[in-house]
């Protein structure tokens, strides 16, 4: 099993703890951020792979983070998960939108969250390399 | 040679003077100045046609003197000339004498009329009686001269009855001394006046009648004095014209103003003077613009020319808030439409002004409540999402960890921890499909539940909800049969909410009925459009009191049972809204410990029948 980096977003401290302890049992890196301040702190300083992205936060809220990030040229090769309490009609569609890979509503599922995070992440950066192959030819990528 | 002179004016012929052949006067007598003014001073040595012929008549009077030459005792009738200019008829008869050419000449009385003469005064009554108006010719005092044959006529008086009365007898009372004094003004001014708008003023016939009349009054300057020429004309007939259009002005529902070119108010109906608040004397002849606020009114002055310059029917200010000023200074908007009125006097602008104020207040009233509405659809909006969000927040936690903790992630549990770690596995379905049920119904009610149908086979969609509630039929030993007519085939509804309905109707079926009951799904067609869903069960049923409450939020029968049976008390309210949102009904017939059975009418097409 790969062992990624991983940021996980969450102002509410049990639901961060709880995703957090779910990914550090199956022996990933996690990183943790309660607003998108201290995100982006943990961004600028670390290698990460995926975020676990909050829609609502305090301050600067996920959907606005997540376009910050795939904006940057720095930073969009991150694969961002929205998990979110916000899971009616359209929701996911906004996520999506706003640049999020993927979408997961609370509650989550603790028994497939992981192979499911990873496979969105496997999918996406793969994308990711098709694309910048297309674009880029063999020129060198900043997604790595 | 004949002489045509009549016997009687023969004998006043006297010898008025003698001339010579080359017309030098050399005898003048007392009767030649009396009839044309010269002295014999005067005369004697003149030429008497340099003296008496009007220049005109000169070449005529020369002929007849040469032929007086030739033919003595010829006798003429001839217009001459005075020494003061005036005209003088005479007869003359020429002498043919050695010492020259005597003249015999008498001057002709004014009541003989000379073939070349033309009778003025005849010719002035003639014109007078063929002129289709009244004409009374009255003294600076009001004393009637003479009446035309139509004034006669027209005041029923008889040919040369009102001679020497006062023109007062043509009027009523009230209205002589304004009309006698006025000619003075009038002669004073020395013009003429024309007929038209004017103050309203009738005519009395000698029967008493009175009808309305026009006039117009010019001032004749004659030797004799100043006379005036009334022509007078009898209106009744554009007097009832003008009172059909008053009537009509009066009968319309809107304040009508009519305006000339210039903006003056000329007409306007009863409902104006209520509207703004005016007597219609107050505002006759004032400006249109008194009727409409400081702020619009110089605006007003230009569209006013603008339309005058092609005038047609259309509506005020399109678009714009219109504005009336009532006589109190308060404003109420208004809407006006405008129509040229063309007249014998030249291009009107009538004016329909409609008072919109009720209509404004209902449109505001209308608005304010439709605010209140999509703002309460929307706080009710987002609401729901709130509560979505603030239900599943926590949930995440609880659920979340309880999972990890009953994985044994963090460490294994004993057999009574891994117990309790059940149970509340087991509750966490229920209050996930609480609140998701909550949402749903709230979502059905704000009207936010959208329906999406599409072609599906009814059977199909029957067997695959069948399949899910396998699990739970065979947990409780439950038989379930299907019956499905072979004509239902191809529906088109929304799927997944049919799908919803019969899985809350089954999985209610379910949870009432125990251990080896049945249940019976049946589906068969009612007509060509409908079908009829029942699914029957030989549950506990539901009291005959209980069934008009089964439908409704929260009702849970009994909280035993429902403790028992594990329901939300929302799956029944939702499947109703459900199905009433497709066009159809739901009902139950149930007894008590005998089952129940819920029957769903459907249209087989949403939308294009509703039951």
């Amino acid at each position: 099993m790969t062992r990624l980096n991983i940021l996980a977003i969450d102002d509410n401290p049990t639901n961060l703890r709880l995703v957090s302890d779910i990914f550090e049992y199956e022996g990933w890196q996690v990183y943790r951020a309660e607003d998108a301040e201290n995100a982006l702190e943990i961004i600028d300083s670390k290698s990460i792979d995926v975020v676990l992205m909050d829609i609502a936060l305090p301050g600067m809220d996920g959907l606005t983070l997540t376009r910050k990030l795939k904006q940057n040229s720095a930073t969009r090769h991150i694969t961002i998960i929205a998990v979110t309490a916000f899971a009616m009609k359209g929701d996911k569609e906004l996520a999506l939108n706003a640049g999020c890979d993927a979408y997961i509503s609370k509650p989550i599922d603790t028994r497939h969250i992981v192979s499911e995070v990873e496979g969105i992440h496997l999918m996406a950066t793969s994308e990711q390399d098709t694309t910048q192959h297309v674009e880029d030819g063999t020129s060198g990528d900043d997604a790595n | 040679m004949k002489i045509r002179m009549p016997p009687e004016r023969i004998q006043s012929t006297k010898k008025t003077m003698r001339f010579l052949a080359d017309g030098t006067v050399v005898e003048w007598t007392p009767s030649a100045l009396l009839i044309y003014g010269y002295r014999v001073d005067d005369a004697t040595g003149s030429n008497v046609l340099d003296l008496l012929s009007s220049p005109l008549r000169r070449e005529l009077e020369e002929s007849q003197l040469k032929k007086a030459c030739e033919h003595s005792g010829a006798m003429f009738e001839v217009l001459r000339h005075r020494k003061d200019g005036s005209p003088v008829y005479v007869t003359v008869a020429y002498q043919l004498g050695s010492d020259g050419i005597t003249a015999m000449e008498s001057q002709l009385e004014p009541r003989f009329k000379p073939d070349e003469r033309m009778d003025f005064e005849s010719i002035f009554r003639e014109i007078l009686d063929f002129t289709p108006d009244a004409i009374v010719m009255s003294s600076s005092t009001g004393e009637i001269l003479h009446t035309n044959r139509q004034a006669d006529a027209m005041f029923k008086y008889e040919p040369g009855e009102l001679v020497g009365r006062s023109i007062g007898v043509l009027l009523p009372c009230h209205a002589i001394s304004g009309y006698v004094a006025l000619p003075n003004e009038h002669i004073s001014q020395a013009r003429s006046r024309i007929m038209g708008f004017g103050p309203d003023l009738n005519g009395i016939r000698k029967d008493g009648l009175e009808f309305p009349i026009e006039t117009s009054r010019s001032p004749i300057t004659t030797d004799n004095g100043v006379f005036v020429l009334s022509v007078v004309r009898d209106v009744s007939y554009e007097k009832q014209a003008e009172s059909k259009f008053r009537g009509l002005m009066e009968s319309a529902p809107d304040a009508m103003v009519i305006v000339d070119s210039e903006g003056v108010i000329v007409l306007v109906n009863s409902q104006t003077e209520r509207m703004f608040g005016y007597d219609r004397s107050e505002i006759l002849g004032k400006s249109v613009e008194v009727l409409v606020p400081m702020r619009f009114g110089s605006v007003h002055g230009e569209h006013r020319t603008r339309f005058f310059k092609s005038p047609q029917q259309r509506a005020m200010g399109v678009g714009l808030e219109l504005h009336g000023l009532r006589k109190d200074g308060t404003e109420f908007p208004v809407e006006i439409s405008l129509s040229p009125l063309e007249t014998a006097e030249g291009t009107f602008v009538s004016s329909a002004i409609r008072d919109i104020s009720e209509r404004k207040l209902i449109e505001k009233a209308l608005n304010e409540r439709n605010l209140e509405l999509i703002s309460a659809a929307d706080s009710k909006n987002r609401f729901l999402a709130n509560m979505s969000h603030e239900l599943r927040t926590p949930l995440n936690g609880i659920i979340g960890f309880a999972e990890f903790l009953g994985d044994g992630k963090p460490g294994p549990l004993n057999a009574t921890q891994q117990e309790y770690m059940e149970d509340i596995l087991s509750s966490r379905r229920h209050l996930l499909q609480l609140i998701n049920d909550v949402l749903d119904l709230a979502k059905v009610e704000a009207g936010k539940m959208e329906l999406i149908p599409s072609e599906f086979h009814f059977t199909k969609a029957i067997s695959e909800v069948c399949a899910v509630a396998k699990p739970l039929l065979l947990q409780k030993y439950l038989k379930l049969s299907t019956l499905i007519d072979p004509g239902i085939d191809i529906v088109f509804l929304d799927q997944q909410r049919i799908k919803q309905v019969l899985y809350n109707l089954l999985s209610n079926a379910i949870k009432f009925t125990d251990p080896s009951g049945s249940i019976d799904i049946a589906v068969v067609p009612i007509g060509p459009d409908r079908i009829q869903l029942t699914v029957q069960d030989t549950g506990i049923g539901i009291r005959t009191e209980d069934i008009s409450r089964i439908f409704r939020e929260f009702e849970q029968l009994d909280t035993g049972a429902s403790r028992r049976y594990e329901v939300t008390g929302l799956g029944l309210a939702l499947t109703k809204n459900i199905v009433e949102q497709m066009g159809g009904q739901i009902s139950v017939r149930s007894n008590q410990n005998r089952g129940s059975s819920f029957e769903v009418l459907l249209p087989k097409r949403q939308g294009e029948i509703f039951l």
